[in-house]
């Protein structure tokens, strides 16, 4: 292999120098300053005088971080589930069946794409209150599991439409009804599809914001993002302890995701890129 | 025979069914209706005073909460001006990073790769969360930001989230270079055109990133387009950053922001203006996928005419 040249290398490692720096800078800069005793008297990026940890002593005793990261656990993985396993049915149907009304469906589920969804933030939220969901964990997990539908579908649909037809006549021969067909074969045959589906749409309900902090009152039922917003007012002029409970609030997505990043990275770029 | 092939008929269509259903049903719930209502009572009196019962202005004064939004309501234009900014900075400045950086990705090595991983690390955490840590980067008595513009003025202490102008900006930053998951779906696809073009790029002397400008690029216009609608989209909503920085302060106010305070947040909530707002919002988000599909297209079909297939 020709090797590359030296602009091409130079241009490289700015991009590269970049991406680390605005990767790091923040988050290094929230790990050293949740050691400081006091923030105030040593801003910016000066190092901390020694490690100070009562922070992070507090944050687990007084916080109940492990509630919040249940409630987020919870309503992601329900919400995914609902989500995907009715996707990946109606993409199937709208993938491999020709019936009457199906360019219908295709084009209801395309115009979801266009429409956002806080435009839609007082009739859902109507919605929700009237489904006797409002300040529920329920109300989250139906407003997520109905959000995002058109993503979802596209991506598991492409993936039903590369698995070659033969597959499906061969089990039907062998005497496989519609339903076992598609359990049987096709659902497993199309998991690398409907994984990266899940991952895309795992991340997106674990961070979501808009919605957690709209139909959650109380404290108790609320997800990590929604807490955020409660800091300000909780910690006040203590920004020692502000600053430890935002390292433990981000620190176990960091660390699912340093355990599953070889699987992350191949998900999210389409299993085209190795982990 | 016949019989038989009805019953299997009967059969499928009650497969379809059953199998669409349940998306039909979300869909009805979760777009028809609300979008159904948020365009009829754009056009109705509905606020604190009548919360069960939205009065139509009549044909005459169709237009009031529209009237009510473009004329007297203060922060309307400024929202729409910095929504589409944040839209149009998501394709001029977020991709165009995000695609750099994946191409900078695309090349071998084990330090690449360390990077690439730790590039990810901003995306696994909520906006939320990353609009917390900005809050404090920004901080005038103890963050990093006023140091640094310290070296340039001295002496400077304002906080740079409640100065028109740099409060913009300040909240752009603070988003819009974690392009983590953007990054790799670029990247995905680059890594997915086949080696041979590659090769043949390489016989006619193209490499580096000449060969990425002028092969590369091209042969990943589909996803560069669709990463473009989703950033123009992501920007034009804006929500999130606009709460956690400013609450709308120096001039930051974004349409779902809007939406949310007069329809949830004030006291004298006043739903029909909220849903012409919103409607507004779908219809404007809706051009812009348009635009910007309509802008892939020309590029596309210049290059036809200029006789490159590329």
């Amino acid at each position: 292999m020709k090797r590359e040249s030296k602009g091409t290398k130079i241009i490289s490692w700015i991009c590269l120098g970049w991406a680390l720096l605005v990767a790091l800078v923040p988050l290094v800069w929230l790990v050293m300053s949740s050691f400081k005793q006091d923030p105030l008297a040593r801003p910016g990026f000066q190092l901390p005088e020694s490690i100070y940890l009562n922070g992070y002593i507090s944050t687990f005793k007084d916080l109940h971080v492990m509630r919040y990261f249940g409630n987020s656990l919870l309503v992601s993985f329900a919400s995914v589930f609902i989500s995907i396993v009715m996707i990946s049915m109606s993409a199937y149907v709208v993938a491999r069946l020709k019936f009457k009304g199906k360019s219908l469906v295709n084009m209801m589920l395309y115009s979801t794409m266009f429409i956002p969804a806080t435009a839609l933030t007082y009739p859902v939220y109507n919605l929700v209150k009237s489904l006797q969901l409002y300040n529920t964990r329920g109300a989250l997990i139906f407003v997520y599991a109905c959000s995002g539908l058109a993503v979802s579908f596209f991506v598991i649909k492409n993936y039903y439409l590369n698995i070659p037809p033969e597959m499906e006549d061969a089990a039907r021969i062998d005497g496989c009804g519609y339903v076992s067909t598609w359990l049987k074969v096709i659902f497993p045959m199309a998991r690398p599809g409907i994984l990266t589906a899940g991952v895309l749409a795992f991340l997106n309900n674990w961070n979501e914001y808009y919605w957690a902090s709209l139909v959650l009152i109380d404290k108790e039922k609320m997800t990590v993002p929604a807490l955020l917003s409660t800091f300000t007012t909780t910690f006040r002029t203590n920004y020692n302890g502000l600053f430890s409970a935002m390292v433990v609030i981000i620190l176990p997505p960091i660390i699912l995701y340093i355990i599953f990043s070889k699987f992350l990275v191949q998900a999210l770029s389409g299993g085209a890129v190795k982990g | 025979m016949k019989k038989k092939k009805n019953r299997l008929g009967i059969k499928r269509q009650l497969f379809i069914l059953a199998f669409l259903a349940p998306t039909i049903v979300a869909f009805c719930m979760f777009y028809l209706y609300p979008i159904i209502t948020v365009f009829a009572t754009s056009f109705c009196k509905w606020d604190y005073t009548n919360i069960q019962t939205p009065e139509f202005f009549g044909f005459a004064n169709l237009f009031e909460n529209y009237k009510y939004i473009f004329d007297t309501y203060p922060y309307f234009w400024e929202a729409l001006r910095n929504s589409l900014s944040w839209a149009l900075l998501g394709v001029v400045l977020q991709i165009p990073v995000a695609t750099l950086i994946a191409l900078a990705f695309s090349r071998k090595g084990r330090s690449v790769k360390i990077i690439r991983n730790i590039f990810i690390i901003p995306n696994m955490i909520s906006s939320a969360a990353l609009g917390m840590i900005f809050l404090q980067l920004y901080n005038p008595s103890y963050g990093i930001v006023n140091p640094v513009i310290r070296i340039f003025k001295e002496g400077f202490t304002d906080n740079i989230l409640l100065l028109k102008g740099p409060a913009f900006w300040a909240m752009t930053f603070s988003y819009i270079f974690f392009t983590g998951t953007t990054t790799l779906m670029i990247l995905g696809n680059i890594m997915a055109v086949p080696e041979e073009i590659k090769e043949a790029a390489k016989l006619d002397g193209a490499s580096g990133w000449k060969a990425d400008l002028y092969i590369t690029i091209p042969m990943i216009k589909d996803t560069l387009r669709t990463v473009s609608i989703l950033s123009a989209t992501s920007g034009f909503l804006l929500y999130n950053e606009v709460f956690f920085l400013t609450k709308g302060a120096a001039g930051t106010y974004s349409i779902s922001y809007v939406i949310r305070e007069l329809a949830i947040t004030s006291p004298r909530a006043q739903f029909g203006r909220a849903n012409s707002v919103a409607s507004i919002q779908i219809l404007v988000g809706m051009a812009i996928i348009f635009a910007i599909n309509l802008g892939y297209g020309a590029v596309g079909r210049r290059r036809l005419k200029k006789g490159g297939s590329l």
